[in-house]
């Protein structure tokens, strides 16, 4: 009932911010469209789509498209998390957030829902026609299949994404820090690059992200396999658990930090 | 036990660097308080009056649990405020700015939708708490229900940034300067409702200001503080009394005026005179206690054949008191 509550109030903050500010919802129409656009662009000016098909075994055209998808919408869950406070301090709420009896960890994992329903929706409505394209009517299902995937993908990164949050804001409240997360998640989330084609060191790094392991299952799909389809699922959960109590710690450790410096009232 | 805040030996201190270079900077030292104790009581509205960098908001931040302290004790409702936290932050309601804190692209009901959530407000309790507060400010009429806080004047921001701190019906309320640059008629509003919140519905209420006139108006007692100490406290009269030789008789009379010299200097007190137009003259007299001599001078004034015009003793005002415990002098 409470997260219920909170969660339906980021709703309405959220869609009220993006429905009322016109920028803010172009941005957010066109943002697939332009983010799939610009993935096929830059892979079909530098690469062979058969060497691609040879090398991955999918279509470029579906892999890219379905790639976008996944980065935008579990960086989303990232960039949220990491940016909110930082956008509730210059606008004077994190006094009352702070001072406020709420539980942080329901409260972070409520943020970044609300723009990745968002992102979903608009994601559906960029990759379904070009999925239909390729894969008939099946197609719908397939994509309502790696939709759900996608949105259940972002999810499990939540706790991680709190984690990092906490962790780089008990450092600094830098929203510099936003820019050199968001590319290291791109890539070792493997949704571009396979994580069989990664280093070592990336591809361990790699599995220890809740999500490149929905990324692993998505993947598969569109390669007409579901092997280890609920192997990859559970394990995402698993991560996204153990990681569960080391998100509360850090928002601890971030709330400490900042009362312990004093939060700016202004 | 009626005490809702308790303050003990407060002391906090901040370092801020001071940059004398592009590479080169100190740390500076700043005692904001220096052991500072007070109490509010329930249904008592306590003043912290102070110029600025006196400690006013380093206090509130402390006790709103946004601060910690270096040393020393406070307690909220009963609870420690660094080492039961969550506990102070459901007894608390805060005010602490009144141009910031809310989303800019909700209206003023969402955006008090938004913080009843925050304070666990399931949505029946958030409807009717939000349509009795929306009401008992006004605010319904000034358009909250569908104006956008960015559209906001000044004076509804600071009416719904009271609303804020009254959504938990907070037994205590800690409100940071909030008639700060607002109109006459909605700082009149803010100080009503804030009085009645303290003496009907028995919050305590502590309560920042500059303004002597709105502290006189409706503190109940008034803490001053200066370069983080507690200088004086007690009520507006109480402080008044506090300072020496202040108080002024001030007569306006007409008559002969080398008479007024001959019955004047009898008295032990400091006295100006000033001629006016039309033989009217002002005299001024100061004195520690002017009840004791008010009527002895009155009497000879009449005997002496002079026409009373005006007469009347002078309070200090707070401002006198304030600028006397903060500079040391008048």
């Amino acid at each position: 009932m409470k997260f219920y509550t909170i969660l339906k109030a980021e709703f309405k903050l959220i869609y009220g911010e993006i429905l009322r500010r016109k920028s803010a919802l172009i941005a957010t129409i066109i943002y697939p469209y332009l983010f799939a656009g610009f993935t096929l662009f830059f892979g079909y000016s530098i690469g062979s789509p058969q060497l691609f098909i040879e090398r991955v075994g999918v279509e470029p055209i579906i892999f890219m498209i379905t790639a976008s998808n996944i980065v935008m919408s579990i960086i989303t869950i990232v960039d949220d998390v990491l940016w909110r406070p930082l956008h509730n301090m210059y606008i004077g709420t994190l006094p009352y957030i702070i001072a406020s009896p709420i539980n942080r960890l329901e409260l972070f994992i409520a943020i970044p829902i609300p723009r990745l329903s968002l992102l979903l929706i608009t994601g559906f409505t960029s990759i379904a026609p070009i999925y239909i394209l390729y894969y008939g009517l099946n197609g719908i299902v397939l994509v309502l299949t790696i939709i759900s995937l996608i949105a259940f993908g972002a999810l499990t990164m939540s706790t991680l994404g709190i984690v990092i949050a906490g962790l780089i804001h008990t450092i600094s409240d830098s929203w510099r820090v936003l820019n050199i997360v968001r590319p290291l998640i791109m890539v070792l989330l493997g949704a571009y690059y396979p994580r069989i084609f990664m280093p070592f060191a990336a591809y361990i790094v790699s599995l220890l992200i809740p999500s490149s392991h929905v990324v692993e299952a998505i993947h598969g799909i569109l390669l007409g396999s579901t092997d280890n389809l609920y192997l990859l699922l559970a394990l995402a959960i698993v991560l996204a658990l153990i990681y569960t109590p080391g998100s509360s710690k850090s928002l601890l450790y971030w709330e400490k930090r900042k009362v312990s410096e004093g939060v700016k009232t202004y | 036990m009626n005490d809702a805040v308790i303050v003990r030996n407060l002391v906090k201190k901040y370092r801020t660097k001071k940059r004398t270079g592009l590479f080169r900077s100190y740390t500076e030292i700043i005692e904001a308080l220096r052991g500072i104790s007070f109490t509010v009581n329930y249904g008592e509205i306590v003043g912290l009056l102070g110029p600025n960098g006196a400690g006013k908001t380093t206090t509130i931040k402390i006790l709103a649990t946004l601060l910690l302290p270096d040393s020393g004790e406070a307690y909220v409702a009963g609870h420690n405020v660094v080492k039961e936290a969550s506990k102070v932050r459901k007894k608390i309601g805060i005010m602490l700015t009144v141009e910031k804190g809310f989303y800019g692209k909700l209206t003023g009901r969402e955006n008090l939708e938004y913080f009843a959530a925050l304070y666990g407000l399931d949505r029946r309790k958030s409807r009717e708490r939000i349509d009795y507060i929306i009401k008992l400010l006004e605010l319904d009429k000034l358009g909250a229900d569908y104006k956008l806080f960015e559209e906001f004047s000044l004076g509804m921001k600071a009416r719904l940034s009271l609303a804020r701190a009254l959504l938990s019906n907070a037994p205590i309320l800690l409100l940071d300067e909030p008639t700060l640059g607002l109109d006459p008629p909605s700082a009149r509003k803010i100080r009503e409702l804030v009085k009645d919140l303290a003496h009907r519905e028995g919050k305590a209420i502590l309560y920042t200001t500059h303004n002597m006139f709105e502290a006189e108006l409706i503190c109940d007692r008034i803490l001053l503080i200066n370069r983080g100490i507690i200088v004086a406290e007690g009520t507006p009269h109480e402080l008044k009394m506090k300072i020496p030789k202040l108080r002024v008789v001030t007569i306006s009379i007409r008559g002969e005026g080398n008479g007024i010299h001959q019955i004047l200097h009898t008295l032990d007190a400091k006295y100006e005179i000033k001629a006016e137009e039309n033989g009217i003259y002002s005299v001024r007299i100061h004195a520690e206690k002017p009840e004791d001599i008010f009527n002895d001078i009155m009497k000879k004034l009449i005997a002496n054949k002079f026409e009373i015009i005006s007469a009347r003793i002078e309070e200090p005002t707070l401002e006198d008191v304030f600028i006397y415990f903060s500079e040391g002098s008048l």
